[in-house]
């Protein structure tokens, strides 16, 4: 999912005209940024523009549909389900995108010193690789989560720890890639050393594979917070996110309760829609050469 | 060819040997443990420690680690701490709801992604062909929770046409054929959906590529009528590294699988997991790892070996 190859090249120096201008001529860059500031607004400004209490509890209107008083409904215990969303979209993007940043360092990290190593380190690290990327992550998050109850430290560090290794086996091979090329041998002759080598050159040639992955990586730990909510192991209650939430309104859905469950569900399809576009957009620009 | 094999095994069980100790490591040093699981929390400590005895779970940690590999040497598995049964019969009997489950939707999923790469491959830049790419774009980012929940509204609670969970009618004493069916539909519909988006996205590229190719031209230049090119040649080297793709899609079938079987009640090997994730029950949850485990390496393997009968070249490399 996230091991797409695109050649490193790195980053064009552009005033901002020809940024602006290079943003126009991708629609589906424009998209994604435009879904995903939409989401971060939901995620982060709404639930200060909305002010009823997601955990107020008003029996009389249980199981609503949407209505003046509760624009989205209410769930069957009666609380506003638009409030619950904003509140669980905070959640939801306070544990994944931190997640997905621990990800990201760790897996540039890793597939650096595996790249730069000695051999035998670099066998040990792939293999060990290797076993990790044999299951599923999901398999993995599920088999961790029935070990120890999460909260939401522990959750961002375990989507955080679990996420990494695609990117680190993608910088890995772009390290041994770029490793024999001209300028860094140059480097080393100069008397630079193995990390000045990596955080001065490696990472910035590397810099629109590890933007794009990056993109990506936070779709999928979105995704993968919201699975494992889902399956009741992820956000923990009283807290609430868009995964729980959908669960809980599957619980009844023999009510027909369609207000419960478009919402969330959209609202997890679009944060995920925004990374894939938005990754795809920046492919697009950097994987077809310039 | 055989050495290739051999290597491969080789290498990937040892990857297997790993993850299986990591998981094993991992399960037997959390605090707790299954014993307040089958006990409650409110045992007491002697009651746990009796039962910590009886399932062999006071011994040191090397000692568990070389019994479980000594039994599984031997076909076994272990017991499952709830349901109290041989974690091998659990295994086969959810495995094989699952594999009935996975294959249908393989099938069909490879059989839409073979019209649609085609369809995107022979209009690549065309509308019909920008418009298979929105919605393959569209459907890849779908989260199989939410396809799952609104198949359910649609087709079971607002049209109740399909059942909305389980594996067969439960009132009838011999569900026929017709029922299985019927509970598989949404299931099913659901993994192809998501499935079909990412593999028909990447046949379409290997048939545009294919398509750009000189033997193609050479025979459209010799006068070869179009269809036969597209199916005799294009389709023949395009499902190469569909093949592939379809091997290592497993992973990826399998996360879609859990919530898809958790959402329907679907009683597979991913419904297994999760309801021992819940209740901790680690002889099945290691045995469930040890199984994905192989199944990637295995789905790997086939799609190797398939490549290399479709393409002799595949073999030597």
């Amino acid at each position: 999912m996230s091991e797409q190859i695109i050649p490193a090249q790195g980053l064009p120096a552009a005033p901002l005209g020809r940024w602006v201008a290079w943003v126009t001529q991708r629609s589906t860059l424009v998209a994604g940024l435009a879904i995903a500031g939409l989401i971060l607004f939901i995620g982060f400004v709404a639930p200060f523009l909305y002010p009823p209490d997601p955990f107020a509890i008003h029996p009389d209107h249980a199981l609503q549909a949407p209505s003046w008083a509760f624009p989205l409904g209410t769930d069957e215990l009666g609380r506003d389900e638009l409030a619950l969303l904003l509140s669980g979209g905070f959640a939801t993007l306070v544990v994944a995108l931190p997640a997905a940043a621990v990800a990201f360092v760790v897996g540039i990290a890793y597939g650096l010193t595996a790249g730069l190593g000695p051999a035998w380190a670099d066998r040990v690290m792939m293999r060990l690789l290797d076993a990790i990327l044999a299951l599923p992550s999901l398999v993995i998050l599920i088999f961790f989560a029935s070990l120890v109850t999460l909260n939401n430290t522990s959750l961002i560090l375990l989507l955080g720890l679990i996420s990494w290794p695609g990117l680190a086996r993608l910088v890995r091979n772009e390290t041994r890639a770029q490793r024999g090329r001209d300028f860094v041998l140059a480097a080393e002759q100069l008397g630079g050393g193995r990390f000045y080598i990596a955080r001065m050159h490696l990472v910035r040639v590397m810099a629109p594979v590890l933007v794009v992955n990056g993109t990506f990586m936070i779709g999928d730990s979105i995704f993968a917070l919201s699975a494992l909510s889902f399956l009741g192991l992820g956000v923990q209650p009283p807290q609430v996110s868009w995964g729980s939430l959908l669960e809980s309104a599957l619980d009844i859905i023999a009510l027909d309760p369609w207000w419960l469950i478009l919402p969330p569900g959209l609202l997890v399809f679009g944060a995920l829609l925004a990374a894939s576009l938005t990754g795809q957009g920046l492919l697009q620009r950097w994987g077809n050469g310039r | 060819m055989i050495r290739m094999i051999t290597t491969r095994l080789a290498s990937s069980s040892l990857s297997i040997v790993i993850l299986v100790t990591l998981v094993f490591v991992m399960a037997h040093l959390t605090p707790g443990g299954p014993a307040y699981s089958i006990l409650g929390m409110k045992a007491t400590a002697s009651s746990v420690a009796q039962l910590n005895a009886r399932l062999g779970l006071d011994a040191p940690l090397w000692k568990q680690y070389a019994i479980w590999w000594w039994h599984l040497l031997h076909g076994q598995l272990g017991y499952s701490y709830l349901l109290n049964r041989p974690v091998g019969q659990l295994l086969w009997q959810y495995e094989r709801n699952t594999l009935v489950f996975y294959i249908s939707a393989i099938v069909i999923s490879t059989a839409l992604s073979i019209g649609l790469g085609l369809l995107q491959g022979v209009y690549y830049g065309r509308w019909p062909a920008k418009l298979i790419g929105a919605l393959q774009l569209g459907f890849y980012a779908l989260p199989p929770f939410f396809v799952a929940a609104m198949l359910v509204l649609w087709f079971a609670v607002q049209l109740p046409l399909f059942p909305a969970s389980g594996i067969t009618d439960l009132r009838a004493v011999h569900p026929s054929i017709g029922s299985y069916i019927a509970h598989l539909a949404l299931p099913v519909t659901t993994i192809t959906l998501l499935t079909v988006a990412s593999l028909s996205r990447y046949f379409g590229e290997a048939v545009r590529e294919e398509l750009g190719k000189d033997y193609v031209r050479t025979a459209m230049a010799k006068g070869v009528r179009f269809p036969s090119i597209l199916f005799g040649h294009v389709l023949r080297n395009a499902l190469r590294p569909l093949v592939t793709m379809i091997g290592l899609s497993f992973p990826y079938i399998f996360t879609g699988g859990v919530i898809v079987e958790s959402v329907f009640n679907y009683p597979g090997l991913g419904w297994l997991m999760w309801r021992s994730a819940l209740s901790q029950d680690y002889p099945v949850l290691i045995a469930i790892v040890l199984i994905i485990g192989l199944l990637t390496v295995l789905g790997n393997l086939l799609a190797d070996l398939v490549n290399g009968l479709l393409d002799p070249r595949a073999s030597y490399e």
